[in-house]
């Protein structure tokens, strides 16, 4: 049995316990947390950070409850990104709301003589311990032979093996967190033993700050400029203390690791015998095609043509269901309700805001479905690593080719796919420039438009004339994506080095339980946190569509029905002109108005501006627009928008709107402008602040005015 | 020729000596890649740029930049 000091402060007193799982990556940490908490677990950021943060609870025997934090998987408590300095500012900081009362270090066995360095710094902070040797069952299919109690002899902390694959040794493990929490223990002595010279330093930062353990105190001392709790006259002694004596951060960090590994290599050999290698393992044989330099790429496209079909196709049926069933509702409480503005506000504003929320849950869910697939296998990290060099040049990092493939389906799941990214600044460029990629809800605009712009039966050579067209907008599409993050990788100024060093994972079954888990709270996160804004947003601009100033809406209903009468408009007809009327003389008809001037130069007439205005909501709202504009009511087909809005004439030159000039300019307008409202309130909870998405709408926006003003000027 | 890993003939094996960036020769050992490992460079990224890396039990990608700050005996 290992020695362990007890320590004084019992936990069993509080009400919940803190509990945290620190590991490295690939350590199986978030399978052990699903273990432990199923679905009793909330997801968010860490505070002040766009960090994820997983908390989840869970009952021990003795009736204590335990918040358990999964924490970022890091390599050391040296940061070199956003998720690991997360790890090093909660651990050095023991006023922190998640500080932890006992920390489950979880180390994978089979990469053991990898993961047990994080785990001796992270005992050296006095917090009670245990060391959880996940992956059991991979452990015996290797045939690795390793003995438990010898590690615990020598590391001085309890140690438990597990397989959370499995459920293997989980109520054991309970057990244990349960012990720890009744007889707190600190490990007796510290696995590093600080120089005289950081002898000295901890003792300036234990006696400023007041703590009592002299490696926290290091560590403190070495990251002070960015601690955040740390204050300006605490950060400026520190580093007066080590310009003074002289030290060299690094060369700090280099003779502690060093140091580490010195001391527990030789306790590994003894507890822990691998058999002699049997030549090419499973995952050297799948590696051999899978980033091969042929196959490699082949096989990564077929992937993301899986994923662009999914999305795009697969997610119709359930999507369509959503949309008939929210039409549906939406006419039967129409009928059921007396004519009212609550009725209204009920079913164009409300029920037609949640269904507008609801429609993104299947393009989510499966998108989710299939990257956590990829990444559960370990897939990802190969994508990193064959496409690193191409999407380095642009800012962005091999992940970001799944933000960029499922933001031609839809940008919303795409742009939540990038919390895989752990380098914040590739992260952040992924999410600005995803939505400029052609998402579906351009498609019927696009259809609407191009016919315009060429001629349906001209072709050149072997192809339809059209169809290029169609791929010349895609493509822009994609240039203004790969260009704009070749700007912003210019402009954003990162403090972290880029690095790319990448732990490539054994290929592995995925966790059943671990993908379901992550599509739900995916899915989950989006219906609440984004979903609210644009039910809001949804609810202002039916405010906007359906009311105007004074008594404007209701003169023009008496107007439209006068003429209607006099011309004797069948019913539809009349509610169609009604409509038209109302929309003109509505507050959306006003801000069209207004904003005419400013869009003139782009050869746009007020009309389309309402439609701007309100395609705001969701692209593919421009078609519906249109379509009350012209009153020739929102059933109707594209193509009889198309006819009506062909026969639209300027009132003074007699000429068509929609004339090549226009119709092009338009088309590169939906092409490059933020007009989605769900998008941005994704990009405000992806990025944590409302900053980016304000960037990323005058960004979008002014390029396509800029781009639009161009095709206008030079066709007109 | 430096006797670095990103000179490595594909396959064959060699002995970290030593790491002439200490950034990022931290970085490398926080990841378990120490001086004394043997390392094998198992293939280039099929665009460049970078290198797939094997150690007795372990795969790491890493970029070629990186690669040459790894010096072998």
């Amino acid at each position: 049995m290992y020695n362990a000091e007890v320590v004084k402060k019992p936990l069993q007193g509080k009400k919940t316990v803190t509990v945290a799982l620190i590991g490295n990556p690939n350590c199986g940490k978030s399978t052990v947390f699903n273990q432990l908490t199923g679905l009793r677990q909330k997801v968010g950021n860490f505070p002040g950070v766009t960090v994820e943060k997983k908390v989840g609870n869970f009952q021990l025997d003795n009736q204590l409850k335990v918040r358990l934090v999964d924490f970022p998987g890091t390599y050391s408590l040296y940061p070199t990104s956003q998720d690991e300095r997360v790890v090093l500012n909660i651990l050095a900081n023991q006023e922190d709301q998640y500080y932890p009362d006992v920390i489950v270090y979880v180390a994978d066995i089979t990469h053991l003589e990898q993961h047990l360095l994080l785990f001796t710094q992270v005992r050296d902070l006095g917090i009670p311990t245990l060391l959880a040797l996940n992956m059991a069952d991979a452990a015996r299919k290797e045939e690795i032979w390793y003995d438990t109690a010898a590690l615990q002899d020598s590391l001085k902390v309890p140690v438990i093996a597990i397989s959370a694959r499995e459920g293997e040794n989980i109520p054991q493990l309970k057990e244990e967190i349960s012990q720890l929490i009744e007889k707190p223990s600190q490990a007796p002595s510290a696995f590093y033993d600080l120089s005289k010279g950081e002898k000295d330093l901890a003792k300036t930062v234990q006696s400023k700050l007041n703590i009592n353990n002299s490696y926290l105190a290091l560590l403190i001392a070495q990251n002070a400029g960015r601690l955040p709790f740390l204050t300006q006259s605490d950060r400026e002694h520190i580093n007066e203390h080590i310009i003074q004596s002289g030290f060299n951060r690094l060369s700090m960090q280099v003779r502690e690791v060093m140091q580490r590994y010195d001391r527990f290599t030789p306790m590994l050999k003894k507890a822990i015998q691998r058999p002699e290698g049997k030549g090419l393992s499973l995952t050297d044989k799948i590696d051999g095609i899978v980033t091969h330099n042929i196959w490699g790429p082949i096989i990564f496209f077929a992937l993301m043509l899986i994923v662009f079909q999914a999305i795009y196709s697969w997610s119709s049926f359930p999507t369509d269901l959503i949309d008939a069933g929210f039409a549906n509702l939406n006419s039967f409480v129409k009928t059921t309700l007396p004519e009212s503005w609550y009725a209204d506000l009920l079913t164009d504003g409300i029920i037609a805001g949640l269904g507008g929320i609801l429609i993104f849950i299947p393009q989510i869910a499966i998108l989710f479905l299939l990257i956590s697939i990829l990444e559960e296998v370990g897939y990802m990290a190969r994508a990193v690593f064959m496409f690193d060099n191409v999407m380095q040049r642009f800012g962005l990092n091999g992940r970001s080719i799944v933000a960029l493939v499922s933001g031609a389906a839809c940008a919303i799941p795409a742009v939540m796919s990038t919390r895989t990214i752990s380098n914040w600044k590739e992260r952040l460029i992924s999410i600005m420039v995803t939505p400029f990629i052609s998402c579906s809800a351009r498609i019927p605009v696009y259809t609407v438009l191009i016919g315009f712009v060429v001629p349906a039966t001209a072709s050149w050579g072997i192809f339809n004339a059209q169809g290029l067209a169609f791929m010349g907008l895609y493509l822009l599409g994609i240039i203004a994506a790969l260009g704009s993050a070749y700007i912003l990788k210019r402009l954003l100024h990162s403090e972290e080095r880029s690095f790319l060093m990448l732990e490539l994972p054994e290929y592995r079954m995925p966790v059943v339980r671990n993908i379901l888990l992550n599509v739900w709270e995916k899915v989950k996160t989006f219906t609440i946190e984004a979903g609210r804004i644009i039910l809001i947003v949804s609810i202002v601009l039916w405010v906007l569509a359906s009311y105007g100033p004074g008594t404007k809406i209701a003169e023009a209903e008496t107007q439209a029905i006068t003429l209607a009468q006099q011309k004797n408009f069948s019913e539809t007809q009349t509610a169609d002109l009604i409509a038209a009327n109302k929309i003109e003389a509505s507050y959306a008809g006003h801000l069209g108005k207004f904003i005419e001037p400013a869009i003139r130069p782009l050869g746009f007439d007020w009309k389309i501006g309402i439609a701007l205005i309100t395609s705001f909501a969701a692209r593919e709202v421009f078609v519906g627009t249109m379509a009350t504009i012209y009153s020739i009511g929102s059933e109707e087909e594209e193509g009889s928008i198309r006819d009506r809005m062909a026969r639209e004439k300027d009132p003074l030159t007699g000429k068509p709107i929609y004339d090549f000039a226009t119709s092009l300019s338009l088309l590169i307008f939906y092409v490059f402008a933020m007009m989605c409202m769900s998008t941005l309130a994704v990009v405000k909870r992806e990025t944590n602040s409302w900053k980016w998405p304000i960037i990323q709408f005058f960004f979008m926006t002014g390029l396509a005015y800029l781009g639009s003003f161009i095709v206008y000027q030079v066709f007109k | 020729m430096p006797n670095t890993l990103n000179n490595l003939e594909l396959g064959k094996k060699g002995t970290i000596a030593a790491f002439s960036d200490e950034q990022a020769g931290c970085q490398l050992m926080t990841m378990g890649i120490l001086p004394g490992n043997n390392v094998q460079v198992i293939r280039k990224a099929p665009l460049g740029g970078a290198i797939y890396l094997k150690m007795e039990n372990q795969q790491f990608a890493i970029r070629n930049k990186e690669a040459e700050c790894i010096m072998l005996k």
